[in-house]
């Protein structure tokens, strides 16, 4: 169609006359990119890590409170003989409650009020890094929560609770911080659109009056928007993926030893064309805005 | 030439937020083909008329009818749609200084979605009937007030008009060109195309002899 030849033609003359406004533009939108996507980049590895930890890293046996110490020997030598085990630790009743008190000072009082200590012993278990979310380590599971003495088997979410609560005030503080940097930059785009617009105000004026289609008249802002976001995103997705192969090929050896390697990954396709179309997007929007005039 | 007329408006007035009315309950009808002269002195609301008629104004009262379109009813991109069926010439012409006469020509001719060969064709055909197919890889500014007037008018008649609307096309310019000009419109005007002139040069009235309407504080005050 004739409209989209010429909003293309004078959409890249525009961005051309006035490059350096227009390098700014893109500067700020691949800025306000970079951060939300390495966002969405850590976020979604150190969910999927996560998520193999969860299910695996850590477990507690916990007794009940007339387990015998033969029972609860048992289940130690069952954890041992299993060979998943990197380390376990005996948690009596009392441990259980100082540890409460520790980690629960504002509580002291209820904790004090206590008129029987109502923690179980447990056997806290750490399993190889190698074997987490391994069928052996459900096998092991399954045997504990049968054996003699034995409350429950339950994996210790504690600290992954911590670490997620911790990642979710990063996402949150880090979407706040995009979303803000995205803002100033469709600003920027704007202004710089603006003066494109006020170049060829009598151009429009014109167009106008004769009669010409909205898609010669806003057209043209439109395509410039959409390719200032578009690029910005996209080389803000191109860095961020330069990045992640420097950061890959330096700590090769500590990710490897994290048992990162494999689980750690890049954007899928679809989650990084969703940034460039994002940027696109928000770019276009502000041709929109910027050439929403009439008369 | 009877049947519908191609102007048709009724109880028109325009007021704007202070001072008098720029038109008062103004009715007239315009004939298919014919050649309009509208005067009156200054401020009588000759501008104001023939913006409400390119729609570049909302009236305050009133209906007005062109080409069967009832400007009051009109969307956004219906109004562009109208506007491609009149031609607009101005007193200050409103070229594009940066652009050459040819250029300032294809430009209307492709934003009204011509092809790039239709544009060639239609350009060379509008500048050839002003007369100035040979000034046609000129500036604006490297041609006379007579001859920038020329190319505006070759421009309006890019989307070939029914309707042809002029805001004192000779003011800018010396008493031989203004008649020049009027030539030109009367030429055009044979051509079918109707022709309204907003002018208060009572002169070139008389030396071109049509149908005048004469305005004053907003409203007809003689035919003639
Ligand atoms: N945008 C506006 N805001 C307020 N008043 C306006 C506006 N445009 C025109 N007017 C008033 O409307 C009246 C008619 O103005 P108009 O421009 O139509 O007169 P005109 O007949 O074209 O005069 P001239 O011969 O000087 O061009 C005048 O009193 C003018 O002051
Ligand atoms: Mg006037």
């Amino acid at each position: 169609m004739s409209g989209i030849r010429f909003a293309l033609r004078e959409g890249f003359a525009s961005i051309w006359r006035r490059r350096t406004s227009s390098a700014l533009a893109m500067t700020a939108i691949a800025l306000a990119a970079l951060v939300l996507s390495s966002l969405l980049l850590v976020t979604s590895n150190l969910e999927r890590l996560l998520s193999g930890w969860s299910t695996a890293a850590e477990f507690s046996v916990y007794l009940v409170d007339t387990a015998t110490s033969d029972q609860r020997g048992a289940v130690e030598a069952a954890v041992d003989g299993s060979g998943v085990a990197a380390r376990r630790e005996y948690v009596s009743k009392v441990d259980a409650l100082a540890r409460f008190k520790r980690d629960n000072a504002e509580l002291e009082a209820l904790a004090a009020a206590l008129q029987s200590n109502p923690f179980p012993a447990s056997v806290e278990v750490q399993v190889q890094s190698e074997k987490q979310g391994s069928a052996e380590v459900e096998v092991l599971v399954a045997v504990l929560a049968k054996l003699p003495g034995v409350a429950d088997v339950r994996y210790d979410r504690e600290w992954i609770r911590r670490v997620t609560g911790g990642l979710s005030m990063v996402r949150r503080l880090g979407l706040i911080i995009g979303l803000v940097m995205m803002a100033a930059a469709a600003l920027t785009v704007a202004a710089v659109i603006r003066l494109a617009f006020d170049a060829r105000r009598e151009e429009i004026r014109l167009m106008y009056l004769v009669g010409a289609p909205y898609r010669f008249i806003r057209g043209p802002f439109i395509v410039e928007g959409l390719v200032l976001g578009g690029l910005g995103a996209g080389v803000a997705v191109l860095v961020l993926w330069l990045g992640f192969r420097a950061a890959f090929a330096w700590w090769t050896p500590t990710l490897s030893s994290l048992g990162a390697l494999e689980v750690l990954r890049f954007l899928p396709v679809y989650t990084a064309s969703l940034v460039v179309v994002g940027g696109a997007v928000v770019g276009a929007a502000c041709g929109f805005a910027v050439s929403r005039r009439t008369s | 030439m009877s049947g519908r007329p191609i102007i048709d408006i009724s109880g028109l007035s325009k007021l704007y937020a202070r001072g008098l009315p720029a038109l008062r309950e103004l009715t007239l009808a315009v004939e298919r083909g014919e050649f309009i002269f509208i005067t009156g002195p200054s401020g009588a609301g000759k501008s104001t008329l023939l913006r409400l008629l390119l729609l570049q104004d909302r009236p305050s009262n009133g209906r007005i009818v062109v080409n069967g379109y009832d400007l009051s009813t009109l969307s956004k991109a219906q109004i562009q749609e109208y506007r491609r069926g009149i031609g607009f010439v101005f007193q200050d012409f409103r070229l594009i200084p940066a652009k050459t006469v040819l250029e300032n020509v294809c430009f209307v001719a492709e934003v009204l979605g011509m092809t790039e060969s239709q544009q060639k064709r239609r350009a060379f055909q509008v500048l050839k009937s002003v007369g100035l197919q040979h000034r046609m890889n000129a500036y604006p500014a490297e041609l006379s007030g007579g001859e920038q007037q020329r190319v505006a008018i070759a421009r309006a008649l890019t989307s070939d008009p029914s309707l042809l609307l002029a805001d004192e096309p000779t003011g800018n310019l010396d008493p031989d060109l203004a008649l020049e000009i009027m030539n030109l419109f009367r030429e055009i005007n044979a051509g079918g195309t109707t022709v309204i002139v907003a002018t208060h040069d009572r002169e070139l009235i008389r030396l071109v002899g049509c149908r005048t309407l004469m305005l004053d504080q907003g409203t007809i005050v003689e035919v003639a």
